[in-house]
């Protein structure tokens, strides 16, 4: 009964917030102590973690790990509601898209306090230190990082009797790749790219811009967005991307999985993902890119490690999030399931092969040509990006006209930024 | 609960009460006290886990609560902001949709099979477990997921209807469609209302039938004038237990939809927004506002079933049968 429902949406949220009490004494000593250490993912990365835990029991005796993990979105529900209920866990694994959400409301420790202490960063890419830093403080830790590129199938270039993507190729020479492909092979040439918010960020950052401002303002204007959406709808109607529908059905599955398109944009290391399903061979090459001077590519941390403010043992919980970032052991357990490793003696340790081999190489081609990792995104992020995919795929299906589809987003933006 | 049946209750307790313990009949003020602290698990139950937390939920409803922060009271604006909200109204719509196509065909079938199933045939067993099944199946996650894989493109159903010369191109990816598959997914849950219809058949006494033959009546015309009228009852049950389940569909909706309600928007469901709102955006002031609103709706909807209810629905004491 409808009841029912009220009570239990309000049991969740019954537990009260009190305000968040620091431990007593010196912060840095690490004593005994046990951690909670929660993160997302699938059995397979539990299986690795305990590896890496067990590991980290074994050189620091005085610690006990209990671990707990869900799948991503269930994982943050789950932290919601434990932060709200002042039960977080000591360790939690951090999307740097909450990381501000959950700063902004006090909820995480400033790892400032440990660093050079029980904490070393010393060795982090240079493109992921100060990721996880704001206002000055640091909330995370990367654990790993990717970036943008283009993942194709290079059968279906030759086929269509197209040159393979070169450094250098402009947006429209990505559309009429995608719409000849479609044209000569039967195979769709891509997904339609307007589905993605960071390929928006990407176009923008080539621009010189950027998603979000240092304020936490949209980096862009209503002409900008209505330009984006316009060429997917161009897509849609030239028929050169994949059918939306086709694309919703087979989720989570993606299409490149699926052998259904001849390539898409997307995070760098999925390829070792979309690589294990699609009978073609996959490729990685260079984005699209109308400005040569600025790639607009940076490298992004996949995900973070933060302590929470409530923890009792900020000390002990900072030096689990040192060993998970610099032990070589620990690269070489995980190799690239949490995306590359974010430090030089973890990805030196591991071994990568495969596909992974080939994420790895294109990073290190782009090492110089990396941008800036941008400020974390603003509270609501997480939620602005949930409904720019919504709103793009309405536009896919027709149901809205470019112009609805930008407003629509701006009075998201207005609501989910503004307050 | 109706006051009706707490009073029984109450009734019930004392007589249990009055006859166990040595004074016959006899009331002292320990026995309330008795009485309550048997009761007290259920009724600590409902303090903690319903009363309780409804009151919380109603007074979050008029705050701004995020989760993390403490509640600041703003209140009527989550109820104000609730009907310029595009995807508020969105979802009331879906839902009112699902609601008026569902709950009919639902209890049709329901009733249809019933009726299939209350005359004597071998294999009768069998048939009816077979058709209740899915319902003790109704909320689990894998069936949505088959249901999805059976709805795409190129599946079972497609196959099917491209043979007799239909293309939907698979109704999982097509917005028009989306809800249909969720009705017939429903529908396919009939098992519940199923037996209690079947249970309502039993009831009829076979002398109206017969005399009604006698009479020259058709099938259409004993299943209008004789079914009908002697299991209203049992259908106002049934309609009014499906309407206030369907208005609550969530499991099967979030597992083919997501909280995005994909494909664009066609599945967002009441819940699901609701769900979204609170656990997506962090919004549980909202949230708890939306689910308030969900009560009103509900309670609007069951009172209007109750009105029209007293033209269709007969009771066996309107006859005068007591049995």
């Amino acid at each position: 009964m409808a009841a029912t429902l009220v009570a239990a949406l309000a049991v969740t949220t019954a537990a009260a917030c009190g305000d968040s009490g620091t431990g007593s004494g010196d912060e840095t000593k690490v004593g005994p102590a046990t951690l909670r250490f929660s993160w997302w993912g699938n059995a397979e990365r539990a299986e690795l973690m305990q590896k890496a835990i067990d590991l980290f029991q074994q050189k620091n005796p005085e610690i006990k790990v209990t671990p707990s993990f869900q799948e991503f979105e269930a994982y943050w529900q789950k932290m919601a509601t434990e932060t709200a209920g002042g039960n977080a866990p000591d360790v939690l694994q951090m999307d740097f898209a909450y990381i501000r959400e959950y700063s902004d409301r006090k909820a995480l420790y400033d790892l400032k306090k440990q660093d050079g202490k029980n904490l070393d960063l010393g060795d982090l890419l240079p493109g992921l230190k100060g990721a996880g830093e704001i206002d000055g403080k640091l909330y995370g830790v990367p654990v790993g990082g990717n970036t943008w590129g283009y993942i194709y199938n290079p059968a279906l270039f030759t086929q269509a009797g197209i040159a393979e993507p070169k450094e250098g190729w402009t947006w429209d020479d990505y559309r009429k790749a995608m719409a000849t492909i479609t044209e000569k092979t039967g195979v769709h040439g891509g997904g339609n790219y307007v589905g993605s918010y960071y390929n928006l960020e990407l176009q923008l950052r080539q621009e010189g811009g950027l998603l979000y401002t240092e304020d936490g303002k949209l980096g862009f204007d209503k002409a900008r967005l209505a330009k984006f959406f316009g060429e997917g709808k161009q897509l849609v109607d030239a028929k050169s991307a994949l059918p939306v529908e086709k694309g919703v059905q087979i989720k989570p599955a993606h299409a490149l999985e699926s052998d259904l398109i001849a390539g898409d944009l997307g995070w760098d290391n999925f390829m070792a993902r979309y690589d294990k399903g699609a009978k073609a061979e996959l490729k990685l090459g260079p984005v699209p890119n109308d400005h040569a001077d600025k790639q607009g590519q940076y490298l992004k941390p996949s995900m973070l490690l933060s302590v929470s403010q409530k923890s009792e043992h900020p000390a002990a919980a900072a030096k689990l999030v040192s060993f998970m970032v610099n032990d070589p052991e620990v690269g070489k357990i995980f190799g690239a399931n949490r995306g590359l490793p974010p430090t030089n003696a973890q990805r030196a340790a591991a071994q990568l092969e495969g596909p992974l081999a080939a994420v790895a190489a294109y990073e290190e081609g782009l090492k110089d040509k990396f941008g800036k990792t941008p400020p974390a995104p603003p509270k609501g992020a997480g939620t602005l990006e949930q409904a720019f995919i919504r709103i793009a795929e309405e536009l896919q299906y027709g149901r809205i006209s470019v112009d609805e589809a930008v407003n629509q987003f701006f009075t998201e933006a207005e609501e989910t930024l503004g307050s | 609960m109706s006051k009706a049946t707490m009073t029984a209750d109450r009734d019930a307790a004392v007589r249990t009460t009055g006859s166990t313990g040595p004074r016959k009949r006899a009331r002292l003020p320990g026995d309330g006290m008795a009485g309550y602290l048997f009761l007290s698990p259920w009724l600590i139950g409902i303090l903690l886990l319903t009363l309780g937390p409804m009151v919380t939920s109603l007074y979050l409803s008029f705050t701004d609560y995020d989760l993390f922060n403490s509640p600041t009271w703003i209140g009527l604006e989550n109820y104000e902001k609730m009907f310029s909200d595009p995807r508020w109204l969105r979802s009331v719509q879906v839902t009112a949709v699902y609601v008026v196509l569902a709950v009919p065909i639902k209890l049709a079938a329901a009733l249809a099979v019933a009726m299939l199933l209350n005359s004597k045939r071998r294999g009768q067993g069998f048939y009816r477990a077979a058709f209740y099944g899915p319902s003790l199946i109704g909320g689990s996650v894998s069936v949505a997921i088959v249901w999805k894989m059976m709805f795409s493109d190129d599946s079972v159903v497609d196959k099917l209807l491209l043979g007799v010369g239909i293309d939907t191109g698979g109704w999982a990816g097509n917005p028009d469609y989306s809800v249909m598959m969720l009705v017939l997914l429903a529908v396919w849950q009939l098992g519940a209302p199923m037996v209690i219809f079947l249970a309502g058949l039993k009831q009829v006494p076979r002398e109206l039938y017969e005399a009604a033959e006698v009479d020259g009546a058709g099938r259409w015309r004993r299943f209008r004038s004789i079914t009908l009228p002697m299991i209203s009852s049992v259908v106002f049950f049934n309609l009014l237990l499906e309407t206030i389940n369907s208005f609550q569909v969530f499991t099967s909706a979030y597992v083919v939809g997501g909280p995005n309600g994909q494909p664009a928007g066609s599945t967002l469901f009441y819940t699901i927004y609701l769900f979204d709102r609170g656990f997506g955006d962090y919004r549980m002031g909202y949230a708890s506002a939306m689910a308030w609103m969900l009560l009103l709706g509900v309670g609007l909807v069951t009172v209007f079933l109750f009105r029209t209810a007293r033209g269709w629905v007969f009771y066996s004491g309107d006859s005068g049968d007591k049995r």
